[in-house]
């Protein structure tokens, strides 16, 4: 793999994140964080629907109208998000029940539609599945360092095994408590604030002046 | 249509004939400021309406079939979850840990009941869950599914309407027909931290061992505003609503009084065997107690 493929798939880790850079994809990135879960699964979903949204659109790039290019995007997309959430239904059906609403909601997340027009039209196939991998992967990977922390932190678990043992806690005679804020979504924008703070003290270049 | 057609660059004039004008008619330019309007690709290019329509078509029957495909192959195995499901909250209705005890250890007998709270004939579990499929249907039609427990305990689902959206659950009744013995409730879109609160098993253990029956009369569950005060006379037909979700909690209180009396004729019929029983027991104990 040449080095600049690798970048395709490295840079929206880090310096180009579509969550933390870009604040693209909040809503969700608040709303299933609760558990690492459905947040792992959550962040998969968006992975293979922004990576294949992007090969299909990449390949139509030069037949696609470009007056109607907005509405086969959608309709690319929309259809991505309908077959992952058959499969989720059929596969993982406690999971699709807590993601519940938010997988059909993938439709409207900012980073699918923002790769497909910004680089999918732009450029070939295997850069442009590169790409929605790397940027599915961005954002899989701060779901999965909020969701470590909202669920470690507010239900004393992970992945529902339990972490911090149950003497600990006040109920049993303990000194420990959960903090019950991680559970509800501000506190995710909170985390989500902090993951970037420390983000930018680290990478000069992108702070602003 | 053998012409071609010629624009002129400086002014956009349009001159059709096999050659470029000498000069152009509006602006007087030279005939090399003329170009040869190319004949476009199929359906006249990427951007002529016929090509626009004709991709659209053929973009929404690729994906129409491409999904029907998808959900008629995989319609099967997300039956098969929901019906799972539904028999966990049947089990866990009935207090038992739906991981531990499966649905068949438990449950014995299911039927469906009319109003008069008889079984219709012919009917298995196959039909039964049949009907559970559209629980709200089926109850609108007078058809009434019913579990029974092989401890003589019943399960009979709930639907009705909350604050935003469907509401349902399961109450699972004791053998006397009127203890509570436990209840699993959902919901689609109640408000998280108020009215979704139902569903939690916080909320839900509040209601065993409350009773539906008021003398004869099936008064079901009343979810109190305020809180149930062990002193009203009502207690045993009460438990706390959900702080902030007073719509949610009157949707449950309504769904718990109709749902359940729909079933009435049947817990009556239960009911009065079970007191004829008793009744019969007492007089054989009195005969007996004569005779010595």
């Amino acid at each position: 793999m040449s080095s600049k493929s690798l970048k395709y798939l490295t840079g929206p880790l880090s310096s180009d994140n579509p969550v933390i850079v870009q604040i693209l994809g909040i809503c969700s990135a608040l709303a299933v964080t609760v558990q690492l879960k459905p947040a792992i699964v959550m962040g998969l979903s968006v992975m293979v629907v922004t990576a294949f949204s992007n090969l299909v659109m990449s390949f139509l790039r030069n037949g696609v109208p470009s007056r109607i290019r907005i509405i086969v995007q959608l309709v690319v997309i929309a259809t991505f998000v309908i077959l992952v959430d058959q499969i989720l239904k059929a596969f993982v059906y406690d999971v699709s029940k807590q993601l519940s609403v938010y997988v059909g909601l993938i439709i409207t997340n900012c980073i699918v539609m923002g790769r497909v027009e910004a680089f999918a039209l732009a450029n070939k196939p295997w850069a442009s599945f590169l790409d929605g991998i790397g940027n599915g992967a961005g954002y899989a990977m701060i779901l999965i360092i909020v969701a470590f922390i909202r669920e470690l932190l507010g239900s004393g678990s992970l992945f529902g095994f339990r972490i911090i043992p149950e003497s600990w806690y006040i109920e049993n005679g303990g000194f420990y408590s959960n903090c019950g804020l991680m559970l509800f979504p501000p506190m995710a924008l909170i985390i989500v604030g902090c993951i970037i703070w420390v983000h930018r003290s680290r990478n000069k270049e992108l702070q602003e002046k | 249509m053998a012409t071609k057609k010629f624009v002129c660059k400086v002014c956009g004039y349009v001159h059709e004939g096999d050659t470029p004008p000498e000069v152009c008619p509006i602006c007087k330019a030279p005939a090399s400021e003329f170009e040869e309007i190319k004949k476009k690709g199929f359906l006249g290019g990427t951007n002529s309406n016929a090509y626009i329509i004709f991709y659209s078509v053929v973009m929404v029957v690729v994906v129409a079939a491409l999904l029907s495909v998808a959900s008629l192959s995989l319609q099967k195995r997300q039956y098969e979850n929901t019906l799972n499901e539904k028999k966990q909250q049947i089990v866990k209705a009935l207090g038992e840990n739906p991981e531990t005890v499966s649905y068949g250890d438990i449950i014995s007998d299911c039927r469906l009941l009319d109003a008069q709270g008889n079984p219709v004939e012919g009917k298995g579990e196959k039909e039964v869950f049949d009907a559970m499929k559209d629980l709200k249907g089926s109850i609108a039609s007078g058809i009434y599914p019913i579990f029974i427990a092989n401890n003589g305990c019943v399960v009979v689902p709930v639907y009705g309407v909350g604050l935003w959206d469907a509401i349902w659950g399961y109450v699972a009744l004791e053998p006397d027909m009127n203890t509570v013995k436990g209840v699993v409730l959902d919901h689609k879109g109640e408000t998280p931290g108020l009215g979704a609160e139902i569903s939690t098993p916080k909320h839900q253990a509040k209601y065993v061992g409350k009773t539906i029956y008021n003398g004869e009369e099936l008064v079901g569950i009343t979810l109190k505003k305020g809180g149930a005060k062990p002193n009203d006379p009502n207690f045993a037909h009460e438990v706390d609503a959900v702080t902030g979700g007073t719509k949610t909690s009157d949707g449950v209180t309504n769904m718990l009084k109709n749902c359940l009396g729909n079933y009435k004729a049947y817990f009556d019929g239960v009911r009065n065997a079970a007191s004829a029983q008793t009744a019969e027991s007492n007089n054989e104990l009195n005969s007996e107690n004569n005779e010595q």
